[in-house]
């Protein structure tokens, strides 16, 4: 097949529903049919694009553009208003690292649980345990509670996790600003190499490191793909269009 | 594509059993966290029952002669216990259900994690506790009695439906109680109302005598008819009446595909609000 694609993305759009009280929303269910009770915000609008297999895509954007919505969507932890997408593959999400960890059970209790979210069987959580423990590489402190664990860590074993999930399609979401430097080497030798098989979607603030790392840059804007293509040109109308905008504010506090 | 999916009846047993690995670590978690830090640790699941049985049993020596002639001790306190084993658990799943959700709001939210599993996990857990209750009451009985009825084997038919009961009511909760927060107060008024209205201190044959129509109305409430046909089971070695049994499997397993819809209906749109 020629159309190889991983990821696309039809038109999505998401609204969510803002209700004045908690409690609208009960309403909303009942009495639904006959009246509105929630004000609707579009966060996304219309994104299209299509992601091959073995790209490694970057989106920017600034906060409140909708990157981690189309990231929910495209995990599929939340559904999009309209539009349609679709993934080849299975998908290792790392969106808010270390959230769902329990933090009375030990790092590896924790990996396993994370393990069997991602899908993995217990046969082969059992295989490649002791390939996260050495991964995340945080030593004894692997058998430890880990309401112990610094934030570093804990990143750590939720990366060691998605790294083991044999995922075709990584999709990142602003997770390696936390650990140290040589974790951060670490995941960033883990992405490249992936990358040979697999995709990659990966949103971030650090746009040197997404020039590096990737083929193509996705700019999101207002909920719409302002911008496509090579990743050194769009990050530098990205960073030209936050400049502007700083003087611009600066000129009228002025 | 559509051959794949399975039919109404069976989607949910499709889907935990899909699910099955992520239903087993969760309920190891669940059950290592709730003791962790505790010296006696798993001790205590088997030491709560056990003091509840002996504070009756101590409790009953002193007043039953007073109650009713011709029930000795031990019998009397064997049936409340019963009575709250099913109790507890159905008051235990109900308090704690609408709260469920917003307990795994970093698992819904944040992961792709099949947010239906989590009230498998939790019906799973209420009912290994009230295993290891049944347990307790079980050398209890062989030890005071002497012996126990032959029906026992039987409970696993009376279990499942009431399993797949609990869970459909816990769809049903866990979709509600994402919504408003009311639902979690309703149940905190309205299970001690029904506590009352189930058979846990008396028995539903000391109803007839005082008032037919009253134990009628009794015999809606599903959990009574559980706890009264345990009893039997468990306790006089009778057989239940089998169409009532047929009629608690019917309702059972109806709540629990109709909690499964509700909960699927709303999953998408839960994960918006909580």
């Amino acid at each position: 097949m020629s159309s190889e694609f991983a990821i696309r993305c039809g038109g999505v759009g998401k609204a969510f529903q803002l209700y004045a009280h908690q409690n609208d929303q009960l309403k909303q269910i009942l009495f639904g049919l006959w009246k509105k009770f929630y004000r609707e915000k579009w966060v996304l609008n219309d994104v299209n694009f299509t992601v091959q297999r073995g790209e490694r895509v970057g989106i920017v954007g600034r906060n409140g553009a909708g990157k981690t919505t189309l990231l929910q969507i495209l995990c599929g932890i939340t559904q999009p208003t309209k539009g349609e997408f679709e993934i080849k593959g299975r998908i290792a999400p790392i969106l808010a690292l270390g959230s769902g960890f329990d933090g009375l059970l030990t790092g590896r209790e924790n990996a396993r649980i994370g393990a069997a979210i991602l899908g993995l069987s217990r046969k082969e959580v059992d295989a490649c345990i002791e390939d996260i423990a050495a991964f995340a590489d945080i030593g004894p402190f692997f058998e430890q509670p880990m309401r112990i664990y610094s934030v570093g860590m804990i990143a750590r074993v939720a990366f060691a996790i998605c790294a083991h999930a044999k995922a075709d399609v990584l999709i990142v979401d602003e997770a390696l600003s936390v650990g140290d430097e040589i974790f951060q080497k670490k995941c960033e030798n883990y992405i490249s190499e992936f990358a040979e098989t697999g995709t990659i979607l990966i949103v971030s603030h650090g746009l040197e490191f997404l020039k590096k790392l990737c083929t193509r840059v996705l700019w999101l804007e207002n909920g719409v793909v302002r911008e496509i293509g090579d990743p050194a040109k769009v990050i530098a109308h990205y960073r030209a269009a936050m400049k502007a905008e700083q003087t611009q504010k600066i000129a009228r506090v002025l | 594509m559509l051959a794949s999916i399975p039919p109404v009846y069976v989607a949910p047993f499709d889907r935990a059993w899909r699910n099955r690995e992520l239903i087993r670590a969760v309920v190891r978690r669940e059950l290592i966290s709730r003791f962790s830090g505790s010296a006696l640790g798993p001790l205590w699941a088997v030491l709560a029952p056990l003091l509840m049985l002996l504070t009756y049993t101590a409790l009953f020596s002193i007043t039953v002669p007073q109650l009713s002639a011709g029930v000795t001790v031990t019998d009397y306190a064997s049936s409340i216990f019963i009575g709250l084993i099913v109790f507890n658990l159905f008051s235990e799943l109900a308090y704690r259900a609408p709260m469920l959700l917003h307990e795994h709001v970093n698992f819904v939210k944040k992961s792709i994690f099949p947010s239906e599993t989590i009230a498998w996990t939790a019906t799973i857990r209420a009912f290994t506790y009230a295993g290891v209750a049944f347990a307790v009451y079980i050398v209890f009985r062989l030890l005071t009695a002497g012996s126990i009825p032959l029906t026992i084997v039987l409970t696993p038919f009376l279990i499942a439906p009431f399993f797949l009961f609990m869970l459909g009511v816990v769809w049903f909760l866990m979709a509600l109680g994402a919504f408003t927060r009311d639902v979690a107060h309703i149940m905190a008024s309205v299970v001690p109302m029904l506590m009352f209205a189930t058979p846990i201190f008396y028995r539903i044959d000391q109803i007839r005598e005082i008032s037919r129509s009253a134990a009628l109305w009794l015999r809606l409430n599903i959990v009574g008819d559980y706890i009264e046909m345990l009893r039997d089971l468990s306790l006089d070695g009778n057989m239940p009446n089998i169409f009532a049994y047929l009629g608690i499997v019917a309702v059972s397993y109806a709540v629990f595909i109709g909690g499964y819809q509700f909960f699927m209906r709303y999953k998408s749109v839960i994960v918006d609000v909580i």
